[in-house]
């Protein structure tokens, strides 16, 4: 138990589980067994995360491919270079970018805006809840085939909508023009959700006191949002972003099945493009260098996120 | 100090979950169970063990003794009708021989890493695999496939009853026997014949370009055509469809625009002539077409959504597989059955395409698996799969009075055949494909000229080499 009496444990988002007090004050013994208990989860980790990133690592400075047995040759830092000089690889970069800051962000407001709806005593509050989540629990694949079959430029039920309302049909998949907002929205269609989701747990766990207070002093309803709702809100947004973010970065189930990467390389997303290049190209060391240089981008973001969240806590 | 390393330590499993997301995840596009698996034919993961499959005794019949093992063999195919065919029959096979078989049957998209794994493995979940036309020298040159020679002259199996062309393709390489081929699903032209019997179409056409109004031959015509219907007819009736999606069916088709415009991959001392002038010109003309003559979103159209357009009665013709034309003169598939052939490709060279039966270097019971392949190839069985709706491989077959008066097409399909292309046999034919399907839907997008895109393809070819 820690010091705080567990309060803070208890909350959706706290990052207190880093805090050496957890242990803190415990007894050699209790140290040994508590390794004991996480010894199995350490195994399995350091088997099938650990022993799988050392050998991509060591094989992104080799030109490893899964023809040949082995390694193959060291070539230093060749494949780093290549990747950066490959235009297929920054224009993916730049699909993925974009991609991850719009769909974010919208899922984002939608998502808040679903949640602080929600957290009114709203009737039958709890079978919209039921109906906004349905989503998230499809798996993508599925969801990416239905609404392949939805968007049928001929045959799908958007364009013949469309058609009804006097607006012109639109080759959703099949246009360069259309094909990623195309992808951004269903995306949305099926994050949108699990923002709801992380959101009101927050909202659920905010106190009521400082609402009060707020509430005898005069405070507007727009004021009492920005000036107790978002501040006290901060930690599980900036948790909801940062893992929506990670997620949104590899992104490659709903591309898998939508676009394969087209029309030419207008939803090429690196997730896409890593898996092209290890397992249609087996060619293990650009794929393993282009994954680390994924992570160069990732770390950071994570590090800043968590921190930030942490301070915010704190 | 403590809570930052922590700090650092969470965001280093926050990238590690996503390194994990970008390495192995293996996608199986909702591959609907086979509708015709029999009850040995499970969809589901073999649970093979090699160690507990005792040899095949060649020479005994099971049947004589009682007290061995049962032998079990199990096999990754396609989710395709030829594979239901094989269910069917599968049966027959178990009570002939008493040696189980368990078919795992997939979607394509996921065949390629699948077998992978496997075969890149000490040990193979499955006895036989079919392999794909494109996958053939790769497999061979890493010796993932087991030759068949010495069973085939121990079983005195002829294998000169194959289509030539078949056996080029997925039968040997260099001399050596790796495959029995299976199926063909070789490319051509499907189209709609009553339209050549549409008088307004007919007499404007006739008028506009001065030339009769049949189906013509050569490409140039062919594209004239399909935009002149289009034009005529609108939303109801596209003079084609097409399927541009990356990388397999925009590149599949595209190669029949490619072949019949003259063009080949390697001129005769083996350069790269994928951007010759004539490639540049079918790419051009693949363009215009998918432009101006296909439905609106026919560049991000994979198999099924270009079948339901032509199924559905919205398109003239169809660049596709010549067993769809049996799914089409279905009136359960398709609005259109008894208006639709099969034709030549205008220009005359389409792109052969087909599957072959194969043992893993690392089976764990070839004698069984080569027992399997001997029957599932067999004249009478090979002959039942056809007359159910298969592709023929075998000549006798092609040329058997049953199939021809159940199928009067195949009398076309062979004459095709003997003039089709093969992809070219290249260990990084899979990594091609995946090239050209990317450049080729550049051009289409017109993020690129097709001399571009092509000079692209050449270029990587030649690193190839």
């Amino acid at each position: 138990m820690s010091e705080d009496g567990g309060k803070a444990g208890n909350r959706i988002g706290d990052g207190d589980f880093s805090r050496p007090r957890r242990f803190g004050g415990a007894k050699t013994q209790s140290r040994i067994e508590a390794v004991q208990f996480m010894s199995l989860s350490l195994i399995i980790l350091a088997v099938c995360i650990a022993g799988p990133m050392l050998y991509s690592f060591v094989a992104s400075f080799f030109s490893a491919n899964l023809r040949n047995p082995g390694l193959g040759e060291f070539v230093g830092l060749d494949n780093y270079v290549n990747s950066f000089k490959s235009p297929y690889f920054r224009a993916s970069m730049g699909v993925t970018a974009l991609f991850t800051v719009l769909v974010v962000v919208l899922e984002f407001i939608v998502g808040f805006a679903i949640a602080l709806l929600l957290n009114r005593k709203v009737r039958g509050k709890n079978i919209f809840f039921s109906i906004i989540i349905i989503p998230m629990l499809i798996s993508p694949i599925a969801v990416g085939l239905t609404w392949r079959l939805l968007l049928h430029p001929k045959l799908g039920i958007v364009n013949y909508a469309l058609g009804l309302l006097g607006l012109p049909a639109r080759a959703w998949l099949g246009s360069a023009k259309y094909a990623l907002g195309t992808v951004i929205f269903v995306d949305i269609w099926q994050q949108v959700p699990y923002m709801v989701l992380v959101l009101m747990a927050g909202l659920v766990s905010l106190p009521s006191e400082p609402y009060e207070a707020a509430s005898i002093d005069g405070a507007s309803r727009w004021q009492t949002f920005f000036r107790l709702t978002l501040p006290m809100m901060l930690p599980n947004i900036l948790v909801a972003l940062l893992l929506r973010t990670i997620n949104a970065l590899k992104t490659y189930d709903l591309i898998y099945v939508l676009t394969k990467g087209g029309p030419g390389t207008s939803t090429e997303m690196i997730s896409y493009h890593i898996y092209k290049r290890a397992f249609t190209y087996l060619d293990i060391g650009s794929a393993s260098a282009m994954s680390y240089l994924l992570m160069a981008i990732v770390m950071p973001l994570s590090y800043v996120f968590f921190k930030l969240s942490k301070n915010k806590m704190n | 100090m403590k809570s930052k390393f922590f700090a650092l330590l969470l965001s280093a499993f926050m990238a590690l979950s996503l390194m994990a997301g970008c390495g192995d995840e293996k996608k199986e596009a909702a591959a609907p169970a086979a509708p015709a698996a029999v009850e040995s034919a499970s969809a589901e993961q073999p649970a093979a063990e090699p160690a507990a499959q005792p040899e095949a005794q060649p020479a005994a019949e099971p049947a004589a003794q009682p007290a061995a093992q049962p032998q079990k063999i199990n096999i990754l195919m396609e989710v395709v009708p030829d594979t239901d065919f094989v269910l069917e029959q599968i049966a027959a096979f178990e009570k002939e021989t008493g040696i189980e078989v368990v078919v795992e049957a997939i979607n394509y998209a996921s065949m390629h890493e699948k077998l992978l794994t496997q075969l890149l493995s000490r040990t193979n979940s499955y006895d036989v695999i079919v392999v794909d036309f494109y996958w053939v020298k790769e497999f061979a040159d890493a010796k993932w496939m087991e030759p068949l020679d010495s069973y085939i002259k121990d079983s005195a199996f002829d294998t000169n009853v194959y289509v030539p062309t078949m056996m080029e393709m997925v039968g040997a390489v260099d001399g050596v026997t790796y495959m029995l081929p299976f199926y063909n699903y070789m490319l051509g032209l499907v189209y709609r014949t009553d339209i050549f019997e549409d008088e307004e179409l007919k007499s404007e056409y006739e008028e506009r370009f001065g030339r009769e109004f049949i189906l013509p031959d050569n490409m140039d015509d062919y594209v004239e055509m399909c935009k002149f219907i289009t034009e005529k007819k609108g939303e109801t009736l596209a003079g084609v469809v097409m399927q541009g999606l990356r990388p397999d069916p925009i590149t599949m088709e595209w190669l029949n625009y490619f072949f019949s415009s003259g063009a080949d991959f390697f001129d005769a001392n083996g350069d790269v002539t994928v951007n010759s002038p004539e490639a540049v010109h079918s790419l051009e003309l693949y363009v215009d077409n998918m432009n101006n003559a296909a439905p609106a979103g026919a560049p991000g159209f994979g198999f099924d959504e270009a079948f339901n357009v032509f199924a559905q009665g919205n398109a003239a013709s169809y660049t596709t597989y010549n067993w769809m034309l049996q799914k089409l003169d279905n009136p359960e598939e398709s609005t259109v059955p008894g208006k639709v052939a099969f034709s030549w490709m205008p220009g005359g060279i389409s792109l052969n395409a087909g599957w072959g039966w194969a043992i893993p270097h690392n089976a764990p019971n070839k004698e069984a698996a080569w027992k399997f392949l001997n029957w599932v190839e067999s004249f009478d069985v090979a002959k039942a799969r056809a007359m159910a709706g298969g592709c023929p491989t075998r000549a006798d077959i092609f040329a058997d009075p049953d199939l021809l008066a159940k199928y009067p097409h195949y009398e076309v399909v062979l004459e095709v055949m003997a003039k089709s292309k093969m992809f070219p046999q290249l260990v990084e034919a899979n990594q091609l494909i995946e090239i050209l399907g990317r450049e080729l839907s550049e051009a289409v997008s017109g993020s690129k000229t097709s001399q571009a895109a092509l000079d692209t393809v050449a270029e990587e070819m030649r690193k190839m080499k």
